[in-house]
């Protein structure tokens, strides 16, 4: 008995000692899974938060990035992807995360301040310089012969918004009658040629591969290809009608804790509400949270009349379940 | 790809392909103006089926990172996931031996050695892992070894969990190995004779279950483990049921390369030092006796067990082995000993015996490959249609098991020892010479001859335990056919 006893204790002070050499590290790695057009933003912010924690802390975080359609992430997470955290392009796609995974707690939206959604963005049309084809608002882009650039909704979170923004638009020019309106996404999807995974490959296939008369895009990956990707050769047109895009970010819980990387996790999350991040994310062209910054950049913003998710489709939950489901009205107009 | 179409259309309409319809109508401006959006509804369809090409090979791309890959090779079958964290492998390990033995009626005339054909192991396994860190291994036996041991009825070879925490910091646990002797560290089927030593057979524990903690240290130059088992008698296979015995086995093991990886002629050397410590008390109520029988060279009967039915084991029992490997170019040396001291009871005498054997192996490969004590590689595989030989290895080994003079009987009037010098051998030594064809890495063809000598239990004409005879030398010829992968 008394052997077992120590071969028992022998065990534990095994385990013990091995514990340390997990726990005692300064060189922190986070992995930041994200979507598509936010390698840029990150690519910033991360550089200036490890900043920040070395300052800080004396540790040297060294983040590393993913970046992919919204809803392939969210997948690439739920089969096993060890991010620490997650800035996915909407909700629902983070609340896969809970549903499906288990990987973080059913309230992850109210941890952080703005439901989690530390900027917002809009979606906005992009199209060549001198907009040969004439566009102005969404109605122009079912006409016949004018070329749709826009990513897979079933993959791709900008995606989603760019369809829901549509909707909107043709539910109030339609009064309602939604079978105009699927008629009207319809036939703006018939005039989409390609259809790629993510916002990031669409603004390829439209920037660089030179296809398309109109690109749906993100106002911060819109601003981004007018202004550094092809300077003087796109024009953002701003429609009558768009939406708020809220992308929010999370903790994966069970990921950080596994890694022993929650405080870190947490605190590079958190950077992105304060004014350094702030500033950060307005220079990428996202709209700011924080007020003060948000009036500094307000000129470089256009006005536009947004619809919300919530107010205006139920929520992210019915939303999905309705338009990007298997045999949701996505499903039901687009004809590959 | 855009670039080429590109280009293309731009050369059709120099080169007045396209143009050559302009050349009567030049000035229609209307009708250029047509061809122009012509071309440029053309130039964008092309750009579209690049693009199409494009996002369909990186929806390949992706998809072949999350397809599991099936491996074969002569390293075996398997699958492994695309991150590589999740595998299983399908192994085998099927030995065909021809035994013959000079002494058919030899060892006191039981008749046990017997000459013939022998499946000496037919091992399936199934091994992998699982998140990357821990692996499995089941192996079945279907062959004779399933009983060679008079402690094993078991079927099960190996069935363990080990978990890699950390190179210098992982668990096992199941039946394995037990951490312990040098030689039976060695793979089945890597192993140079056709039978291990005395040491590995007779003194060290074969196979046991337990768990252990090893590792390896000092960039990967020492080997450690620590082990706690249900213990098993001298050369024992334990079976997969519950354990009758309270006490447990400790098991400790330090092994060091300490020139591995350098450029020195010893960078091929290993040593170190095991040892066990258990206790277990034989008794006719539980009908175990703790003690076992010690078997020849040749594997098929004893030439010394204890007396049944009133010898039984006492408490402790503690082993303790050093050992070594030294390999260099094609030159190959093994070597280790053991001793156990095993308390031990016969009605109303006790004594603490020890007994120990020892053995030196050398190998040689006569066609340029490096010995290791892993298995060999062929440098030219074996092709009856022309090519190589495949690899040669000539071996020879020495090796002795003893017993405890106190073990035997000196009286029969009252208990004296524990053994009848009789029929029981004080000790056998072997030679053995052979040589190993490896036709290529997964057959191998072994011949082996060994001789053994005994000293006593060759029977006593007057019946008394003076003027006993040795028994009869053991000479046997074996031959493998091996497959493995």
């Amino acid at each position: 008995m008394k052997k077992s006893l120590l071969a028992i204790a022998l065990l534990a002070a095994a385990f013990g000692a091995a514990a340390p050499l997990t726990a005692s590290a300064k060189d922190i790695s986070l992995l930041n899974v994200s979507y598509d057009p936010t390698r840029e933003l990150y690519q910033d912010f991360n550089a200036a938060f490890s900043k920040f924690w070395l300052a800080k802390t004396g540790d040297k975080v060294t983040v590393k990035g993913s970046h992919g359609g919204s809803g392939k992430q969210a997948r690439a997470i739920i089969d096993g992807l060890d991010a620490d955290v997650a800035t996915l392009a909407l909700a629902y796609d983070v609340d896969q995360l809970q549903e499906k995974g288990k990987l973080i707690p059913k309230d992850w939206q109210t941890r952080l301040p703005h439901n989690s959604s530390p900027y917002t963005s809009t979606i906005v049309l992009l199209v060549r310089k001198g907009n040969p084809k004439n566009i102005k608002d969404w109605d122009d882009l079912v006409k016949p012969g004018v070329s749709v650039i826009t990513p897979n909704p079933k993959t791709s979170g900008g995606a989603r918004w760019n369809y829901l923004a549509a909707w909107a638009y043709a539910q109030k020019h339609d009064g309602n009658d939604e079978a105009k309106t699927k008629e009207f996404i319809g036939k703006l999807f018939k005039n989409v040629p390609v259809l790629d995974t993510g916002a990031r490959g669409s603004t390829t296939t439209f920037v660089e591969r030179g296809i398309g008369d109109v690109l749906l895009a993100w106002e911060n990956e819109a601003f981004l290809a007018q202004k550094e990707l092809g300077v003087g050769k796109f024009e953002i047109v701003v429609p009558s009608l768009s939406i708020l895009a809220e992308p929010p970010v999370t903790v994966v819980d069970k990921f950080a804790k596994k890694h022993g990387t929650e405080v870190v996790a947490k605190a590079y999350l958190e950077y992105l509400y304060t004014e350094e991040g702030q500033e950060i994310a307005a220079k990428n062209y996202y709209r700011p949270t924080l007020a003060s910054v948000a009036k500094k950049y307000e000129s470089q913003f256009p006005k536009v009349n947004l619809v919300k998710i919530d107010n205006d489709f139920g929520g992210w939950q019915v939303a999905q379940k309705k338009h990007f489901a298997d045999g949701g009205t996505f499903d039901q107009i687009y004809q590959k | 790809m855009q670039f080429k179409f590109t280009k293309f259309a731009t050369a059709l309409i120099a080169s007045g392909i396209i143009s050559l319809p302009l050349a009567a109508h030049a000035n229609d401006s209307s009708e250029l103006e047509e061809l122009r959006a012509l071309v440029q509804q053309l130039d964008q369809k092309v750009k579209i089926l690049a693009r199409q090409g494009e996002i369909s090979a990186e929806e390949t791309a992706a998809v072949k990172k999350t397809t599991p890959v099936v491996k074969a090779s002569e390293n075996g079958f398997g699958l492994e996931s695309a991150d590589g964290k999740n595998s299983i492998k399908l192994k085998g390990l099927l030995q065909i031996d021809n035994r013959n033995f000079s002494d058919v009626n030899g060892l006191g005339g039981d008749g046990k050695n017997i000459s013939g054909f022998d499946f000496r192991r037919i091992r399936p396994t199934i091994e992998g892992t699982v998140f990357g860190k821990y692996d499995f291994r089941f192996t079945p036996e279907f062959g004779e070894a399933k009983t060679a041991s008079a402690t094993s009825t078991s079927g099960i070879v190996d069935a363990y969990i080990d978990a890699r925490f950390q190179p210098s910091f992982k668990v096992r646990a199941g039946k394995f190995k037990p951490f312990v002797g040098l030689e039976r560290l060695q793979s089945g089927s890597d192993i140079k004779f056709i039978e291990r030593s005395y040491v590995s057979n007779n003194i060290l524990p074969n196979r046991d279950l337990g768990a252990a903690i090893h590792g390896d240290v000092l960039e990967g130059k020492l080997n450690y483990s620590v082990g706690i088992y249900n213990g098993v008698v001298d050369g024992g296979d334990i079976t997969t049921v519950q354990d009758t015995n309270v006490d447990k086995e400790y098991a400790a093991r330090l092994f060091t390369t300490p020139f591995k990886d350098s450029d020195s002629v010893l960078a091929g050397l290993g040593f170190g030092l095991a040892a066990t410590h258990g206790n277990f008390k034989g008794s006719i109520a539980t009908g175990a006796s703790g003690l076992p029988a010690y078997k020849t060279a040749g594997q098929q009967s004893s030439f010394f067990a204890y007396t049944t039915g009133s010898v039984f084991a006492n408490g402790v029992r503690e082993r303790i082995s050093p050992q070594a490997y030294y390999y260099y170019g094609p030159f190959g040396v093994i070597t280790e000993y053991a001793r156990v001291s095993q308390d031990v009871t016969n009605g109303t005498i006790s004594d603490k015996l020890e007994n120990d054997a020892w053995q030196i192996a050398v190998s040689y490969l006569l066609t340029g490959e490096d010995a290791s004590f892993k298995g060999v590689k062929p440098i030219q595989v074996f092709n009856t249609d022309g090519g190589g030989w495949g690899a040669w290895e000539l071996v020879a080994r020495y090796q002795e098991n003893n017993i405890d003079s106190k073990a035997f009987q000196t009286s029969s009037l009252a208990p004296t020892g524990y053994a009848d010098p009789r029929v029981n051998a004080s000790s056998a030594k072997s030679w053995a010479t052979g040589v190993n064809w490896y036709l290529n890495q997964n057959v191998k063809v072994v011949l082996n001859y060994e001789q053994t000598s005994f000293k006593g239990g060759g029977s006593s004409t007057s019946g008394l335990f003076t003027s006993i005879a040795d028994r009869p030398d053991e000479k046997a010829l074996f031959t493998r056919l091996q497959l493995s992968y």
